[in-house]
């Protein structure tokens, strides 16, 4: 069922060298070939899929998140970050979830979720900037595009897309069809002087596509002029419970008829540098909150059955050093983890090409090896969710990409 | 000197409002605009409010929570010291903060060098959006930036490194070299304790971003100017520089149990031991070509484009190398050159340079800032922008793109319409608009502003011109 090889359901090996493993959940026991071959009765056109990318800016520490507590060097490689305050969610006799991760981990048992691990992107430095730069444009170097790969996949799908942010970001940036929501806090002028500004913007063409574009979304939104006001000042952070909000209004647009084909949401706040073990830290304070999100996404779209039809991607722009720094924190690193949910993914498995952890495992000897490039995952999904072209996923999506092979993620 | 543009009224047009933070009438820049901004080249204005902290007393401050923190501790072990409480520590120290940044950008004669001042507090961003310089951003602004704008760029790179807040920010007062003495009574601490070590080593988060944001860029790494060995040799050079145990005594800032003992080696030159290592490396960053390159770019494409015109670029950086990085050398370069006075704008203005430009435009000054329900800083925010905040170390994005997603403008449209609800009777906004604007307000927008249906919606109408939101 699987054409790729890296597919295979291999035992886990007991070989510490460079080993291949596909896991079910322990918690679902049966065989993987038990897939419910069925689908979907009423789905899915092509158009009518649903595709969300939720960006983890920051840097997520991948081991933190899907700690690896069932490999032999896991214990001596993280030292006090392999201690956590309440026991992790084992999802295989390897791989674990973060104890903040739970509605996470409910959907890996409902095989609803995939954890992929040991990905990373094909730019191997360390800085944010540049790795966000790369992750959002899908080239293999920072700069080298100054479109977003999804982008460009929205144009070769006929799709549209929606971020959940005042602007947009680099991912979706090029010719696609995209609106920007956020909460609003002030009450909507009047459609006259909406009038006469799109007679004065006639001759700025990007205040008037703006200008126009906001003011179909505002006519669309169900909760137009009903959000809170934000928090004051004061506040520290992103306000709690934001990624929350921005998840249901995400799940309401998804699931309209004519709605957006593709959502992007971000979260920052994963430069875990210092404090990581801390039950209340910034690491556990921001798995809790994406949890929440994945929890209330997957809630607003079953109500509507869209559910079935959703593939959410969760990724960062890289992962963390395996070890702890000086201040009980991690440094920027390169290989991490994703995240795949969604009615449409084959869940209740971690994927992983897993590289090990010793020392001389590492990339450099201080980074996760990333076995996976994260542009396999996205070209996986894109092909098989939007129905994107081979050849345009290997040309114009992730340019000069043919060598890597679309991972078979979702269910078939 | 080159011409700068057509002619002296648009001239004096493009420098209000490219250079500086727009004026309700041109007669505020006079007859020569090039002189009017040569004039205000120097460090920022004094800032204006009042209950403003220097760096000692807001790191006072911290202590103070600190304090409170193991009080609450003490008296109810187990549980967290209520944050509420601690929160008001802070909360009247940041409004009066962004109070004045605010109020000091709209009320000032030198809006030159007040946009500079804001410039340069974006290129080394401390931000609010990390609780540890919570109370400290604004006394970071005043003692660090504001007195450092046109001296030589390396003054500013060392106030802006070792000012505390830098240093809480980028975590480096939590680095601790791995053979320095603290690391080794810790362990013999923690080994007799039977528990974990508090500080073991190095974190080095301030040291890649000096090099990626502050001086040699990301381009520098991605050049080979600079390889993770010099991070990790950098954040060696930096590490026991940190807050000084006694915040009131700051005579040095430099810890030198906290520092890694030996010479150490970044972008292939050896460095001594000891506190003076950091001063030579800055002065070394800021007489790096990829330093002049860095710095050059940032300025161009903040007044000028977000792709700035090559001959800009190279001629400031050639003047930067020139002058060893004499930043009023560079800004005197940028106005007496002819790219810089294209007369279409090309720059869209961010949230907080509409806010502050609407507020000067309207003479509004303390009222704009005093009145709860037209809150300035809330302004900002609810336009996408929290003052004082940014969301990463990088600062704002200076790239028009990023502010004009759809949700964006429309904020600036619901935002506009409510200054214009209050302000629109007690204001020609067509006068307005040709004294604030001149040669730069366009035919449709005259009429537009001409024909609205009443002062209110002129008035929104003209803060929405694209010759307002441009610069």
């Amino acid at each position: 069922m699987n054409p790729n090889d890296r597919q295979r359901n291999d035992r886990f090996p007991q070989s510490p060298a460079r080993r291949r493993l596909f896991t079910a959940a322990a918690a679902v026991t049966g065989s993987l070939a038990a897939w419910p071959t069925l689908t979907l009765a009423g789905a899915a056109g092509p158009g009518t899929n649903r595709l969300v990318l939720v960006i983890l800016r920051g840097g997520l520490d991948g081991l933190g998140a899907a700690p690896a507590i069932g490999d032999p060097d896991f214990a001596a490689a993280r030292g006090p970050l392999g201690q956590f305050a309440a026991p992790p969610l084992r999802v295989d006799p390897t791989f674990a979830l973060h104890p903040s991760l739970v509605e996470l981990h409910a959907m890996v048992g409902q095989r609803e979720a995939a954890i992929v691990h040991a990905v990373g992107l094909p730019y191997r430095e360390r800085s944010h900037f540049d790795a966000q730069q790369v992750l959002e444009s899908g080239g293999t170097r920072p700069y080298e595009l100054s479109t977003g790969w999804l982008g460009r996949a929205l144009v070769a799908s006929g799709s549209k897309g929606l971020a959940l942010n005042t602007t947009v970001p680099l991912v979706l940036r090029g010719r696609a069809d995209v609106d920007t929501w956020a909460p609003s806090v002030l009450p909507d002028p009047s459609a006259d002087l909406v009038a006469r500004l799109e007679r004065m913007y006639a001759g700025d063409p990007a205040l008037a596509t703006a200008l126009e574009r906001a003011r179909q979304l505002r006519a669309d939104s169900p909760m137009a002029t009903q959000d809170a006001a934000p928090a004051g000042m004061a506040a520290s952070g992103p306000r709690p419970g934001a990624f929350v909000t921005l998840s249901r209004r995400a799940a309401e647009f998804l699931a309209q008829a004519n709605g957006p084909q593709a959502a992007v949401l971000e979260i920052g706040g994963w430069d875990t540098h210092a404090n990581q073990t801390n039950p209340n830290g910034p690491l556990a304070a921001g798995l809790r909150q994406l949890d929440l999100g994945l929890a209330a996404l997957r809630a607003g779209l079953a109500a509507d059955g869209a559910w079935q039809r959703t593939a959410v991607v969760v990724v960062s722009e890289f992962g963390r050093e395996v070890a702890v720094n000086g201040t009980l924190g991690t440094d920027h690193g390169t290989g991490g983890v994703a995240f795949l949910l969604g009615g449409a993914v084959q869940g209740g498995r971690v994927v992983a090409d897993w590289p090990g952890l010793a020392k001389g495992q590492r990339y450099e000897g201080r980074d996760l090896r990333i076995t996976t490039d994260l542009r396999a995952v996205l070209k996986g999904v894109l092909g098989d969710h939007l129905k994107i072209a081979s050849r345009s996923l290997d040309a114009e999506v992730f340019p000069d990409s043919a060598k890597v092979r679309p991972l078979q993620l979702l269910r078939g | 000197m080159s011409t700068p543009a057509s002619t002296p009224a648009l001239a004096g047009a493009i420098a209000a409002h490219r250079f500086g933070l727009g004026e309700p009438s041109l007669e505020a820049v006079g007859s020569d605009p090039q002189a009017w901004l040569n004039g205000q080249i120097g460090p920022a204005d004094a800032p204006q409010g009042s209950s403003l902290l220097g760096t000692a007393a807001a790191l006072e401050n911290v202590a103070t929570e600190l304090r409170a923190r193991r009080a609450a501790r003490a008296a109810a072990p187990g549980s967290a010291a209520s944050a509420p409480d601690l929160a008001n520590l802070y909360r009247e120290v940041i409004a009066a903060d962004v109070r004045s940044r605010l109020l000091t950008a709209a009320s000032t004669t030198r809006p030159f060098a007040e946009r500079l001042q804001l410039f340069w507090a974006n290129h080394f961003t401390v931000s609010l959006a990390k609780g540890s310089v919570r109370g400290l951003v604004g006394a970071f602004e005043r003692d660090a930036i504001r007195p450092n704008i046109a001296g030589r760029f390396e003054t500013l790179l060392v106030a802006a490194t070792t000012h505390p807040a830098m240093l809480r920010y980028l975590d480096n007062w939590l680095s601790a070299g791995p053979h320095s003495r603290i690391v080794a009574l810790e362990a013999r601490r923690a080994a007799r304790r039977d528990e974990g070590t508090r500080v073991s080593g190095i974190n080095e988060n301030l040291a890649r971003e000096v090099l990626e944001l502050h001086t040699l860029g990301a381009e520098g790494a991605r050049n080979g100017a600079y390889t993770q060995a010099d991070v990790t040799a950098f954040a060696a050079v930096l590490s026991g520089w940190r807050i000084a145990r006694d915040p009131a005594a700051d005579a040095s800032r430099f810890d030198p149990d906290w520092h890694e003992p030996g010479r150490k080696t970044v972008l292939g030159k050896s460095y001594p031991e000891g506190p003076n290592a950091l001063y030579e490396l800055l002065h070394d960053l800021a007489r790096h070509p990829a330093a002049a390159r860095f710095v050059a770019t940032k300025l161009a494409r903040h007044f000028v484009a977000d792709e700035p015109p090559p001959a800009l670029v190279d001629r400031l950086a050639a003047v930067y190398l020139k002058s060893d990085g004499q930043l009023g050398e560079l800004y005197r370069e940028l106005i007496h050159h002819e790219a810089a006075w294209t007369p279409l704008p090309a720059k869209l203005k961010t949230p907080e340079e509409f806010v502050v430009s609407t507020a000067r435009l309207l003479a509004a000054g303390e009222r704009m800032f005093e009145r709860p329900e037209v809150n300035a800083g809330g302004a900002v925010f609810s336009l996408g922008q929290r003052v004082m905040a940014a969301p990463s170390p990088a600062g704002w994005s200076d790239r028009g793109d990023d502010w004009l997603g759809p949700d964006a403008v429309w904020k600036r449209v619901e935002w506009a319409t409510r200054v214009a609800d209050r302000a629109g009777r007690s204001v020609d906004a067509r006068r307005l608009a040709v004294e604030s604007l001149g040669p730069r307000l366009g035919a449709e927008s005259a009429r537009q502003i001409e024909r609205a249906a009443d002062g209110s919606q002129a008035l929104a109408l003209l803060l929405l011109a694209p010759e307002f939101q441009r610069r």
